[in-house]
């Protein structure tokens, strides 16, 4: 009986406390989805609020970090808030947007920039033919006004052009192989404030030409140098341009400027443009845009010359279009070169004082372009033997007496520098009338002695006596021929003789 | 797109130098320029050069000049001015064309004669 009751005890005791401990089990367990409910709700709240971060802040702010690269992204509020699963996907999010947002941009740009290309080549062969009509009437009316109708005609023309460039249409004509120089006076007159960009030639070959297909596109690079050039200098500076030629067969312009200068930020988004990237965006050339460097840039990535930046010793900036060997080419000897072509500096002495001594700063040109020699080197000269061009320029001020126009024999055979240089001195025989004097002229005592004619002005020059005895002379050499005819031929009539005798 | 033969690389305004109207008296285009003796100096630019040797042998007018230098006249005038200003040319007017002549005048010029007889 006692066994019955100690093992009920027991078994009530041990029913007791599985009750307790399965009572204690279930409070756990409530406790338990209690506590997981609170944390699927907190979480839920969380994410609830990454996604209200996503759509208001972060999404927007990826998209503008897209077009200004300075802008702060926001990343997630609380990243030990949500697993790592979800933040892994809400940033996917950001991408998928990003480049959602890049390819929109990419597509409404190449439409934009198509649409424009439309437009601006018909522009462009509109205004083309208005300067061929204004370039008539040059020739037939004699008013200056149409010259500078023609100049804002011209300004027109390389703004369409350029904007063309930019919207990676063909520059819109073609060019036969043309002079350097003609190609640096034609993107000079493309310019406002063109009076002030000054032109220093200092060419060994007279002829050095650009082959036709980098002509038209050099005209266009260089003018939106000197475009720049002229725009951030003072009107009352000048903008020298030098153009050369680099040991390694090649050429260089050197437009430098007394102007403002850039800053960092500036100068390294231009580098960036003028290295030629695969691609320009419109959107990313600001407000009001900025399309200088951006053109070169365009024409250098599709040509293959280079430009390169820096600081200039005039004060303001020095940009250098660097021309490779295999864009040049010489000029054939028929075409002759316009008079407004400065001749090369060497062959007329000192003749552009006005030239930048560009041998000056050769030593900070020589560490960022290692392809480029040290600009002393470029001319060299067998009469000046060691000659930075700075120096060159102001030693034959006094001595050197007009040598002729005779080209140096560069590395590059010249087929005929003798005929090509005749050419050039010869008045074109195109058949026009050449008015000349019958005697030339009988200068002044002070004739220069530079005039061609000097020597043969003294026998023209005769004094009475020299005039006198020529007279005596002839009529000496008259009568000794007469008579010895007398001599010879008695019979024949010698009334005749005597008659023309006593005259 | 490329209108017609090929554009002009060197514009003619370029010598014009940025200015609207040349400076010092207009010539016209048939006036004629003499050298003077005075050399040039040594800045003198290529173009000028070359009207200066082109007036070497003897005078031109000012449209010959143009048409050697294969400028337009209206750039000629820019050059010559500006040398003429520089006493490096002398610009001497054109002869004017003879004009209608005074009818009255010939009429009592051919009575005087007549009453001569």
């Amino acid at each position: 009986m006692a066994l019955i009751a100690v093992t009920v005890a027991a078994w009530s005791t041990a029913r007791m406390y599985q009750a307790r401990r399965d009572a204690y089990g279930a409070s756990a367990r409530a406790e338990l989805i209690e506590r997981q409910a609170k944390a699927a709700e907190a979480r839920t709240t969380a994410l609830t609020e990454e996604i209200r971060q996503l759509a208001r802040k972060r999404i927007p702010a990826a998209a503008t970090a897209l077009s200004h690269r300075t802008a702060p992204v926001p990343g997630l509020r609380e990243a030990a808030g949500i697993e790592g699963d979800a933040a892994h996907l809400l940033t996917e999010a950001v991408q998928a947007v990003r480049t959602a947002v890049l390819e929109e941009r990419g597509r409404v740009d190449a439409a934009a920039r198509s649409a424009m290309r439309g437009t601006s080549a018909k522009i462009q062969s509109l205004l083309n033919q208005s300067q061929h009509l204004l370039q008539e009437l040059q020739h037939e009316y004699d008013d200056p006004r149409i010259l500078q109708l023609d100049f804002r005609n011209e300004l027109a023309l390389r703004r369409t052009q350029a904007t063309a460039v930019l919207c990676d249409a063909w520059p819109g004509l073609a060019r036969q192989n043309s002079s350097l120089v003609e190609v640096v006076l034609g993107a000079q007159s493309r310019v406002a404030g063109y009076e002030r960009i000054k032109v220093a030639n200092h060419l060994r070959q007279e002829r050095l030409a650009l082959v036709a297909r980098a002509a038209e596109p050099l005209a266009i690079a260089l003018a939106e140098l000197l475009a720049n050039a002229t725009a951030y200098s003072h009107p009352d500076t000048e903008v020298p341009v030098t153009v050369q030629q680099s040991a390694g067969r090649g050429a260089l312009i050197l437009v430098d400027d007394a102007g403002i200068g850039m800053d960092d930020d500036a100068l390294k988004r231009a580098r960036a443009l003028l290295a030629g990237p695969s691609e320009v965006l419109l959107t990313e050339l600001g407000d009001p845009p900025q399309t200088g460097f951006a053109v070169v840039g365009r024409l250098i990535a599709r040509y293959g010359f280079s430009c390169h930046i820096e600081a200039s010793p005039y004060g303001g900036m020095r940009t250098m279009l660097r021309i490779p060997a295999h864009l040049l080419t010489v000029m054939d000897d028929d075409r002759t070169l316009s008079v407004l072509a400065p001749k090369p500096v060497q062959a007329r002495g000192a003749g552009a004082a006005a030239g930048p001594a560009p041998g000056a700063p050769a030593a900070p040109l020589a560490s960022p372009a290692p392809a480029a020699p040290p600009l002393g080197t470029a001319l060299p000269t067998p009469s000046e033997p060691a000659g930075p061009a700075g120096s060159a320029a102001f030693v034959p001020a006094g001595p050197v007496p007009e040598p002729g126009p005779v080209p140096e024999p560069g590395p590059v055979p010249e087929p005929g520098p003798g005929p090509a240089s005749a050419a050039e001195e010869a008045p074109p025989a195109a058949g026009l009338p050449t008015r000349r004097r019958r005697s030339p002229r009988t200068a002044s005592p002070e004739a220069s002695t530079a005039r061609q004619q000097a020597p043969e002005e003294p026998p023209l020059l005769r004094t009475p006596e020299q005039a006198g005895a020529a007279w005596a002379a002839l009529q000496e050499g008259t009568l000794s021929g007469r008579r010895a005819p007398e001599r010879s031929a008695p019979p024949a009539s010698p009334s005749d003789d005597q008659g023309d005798d006593e005259t | 797109m490329t209108p017609g033969p090929g554009r002009r690389l060197i514009p003619a305004y370029l010598v014009t130098g940025g200015r609207s109207t040349p400076t010092g008296p207009a010539l016209d285009r048939l006036a004629v320029l003499v050298r003077t003796d005075a050399a040039l100096p040594r800045g003198t630019g290529s173009e000028q050069r070359r009207l200066c040797e082109l007036l070497e042998p003897g005078a031109l007018t000012v449209v010959e000049c143009a048409a050697h230098l294969d400028l337009p006249v209206s750039a000629t005038v820019f050059l010559a001015t500006d040398l003429v200003a520089a006493g490096h040319l002398h610009a001497r007017p054109p002869i004017p064309s003879a004009g209608e002549l005074d009818r009255s005048l010939v009429e009592r010029l051919l009575v005087g004669l007549r009453s001569l007889h």
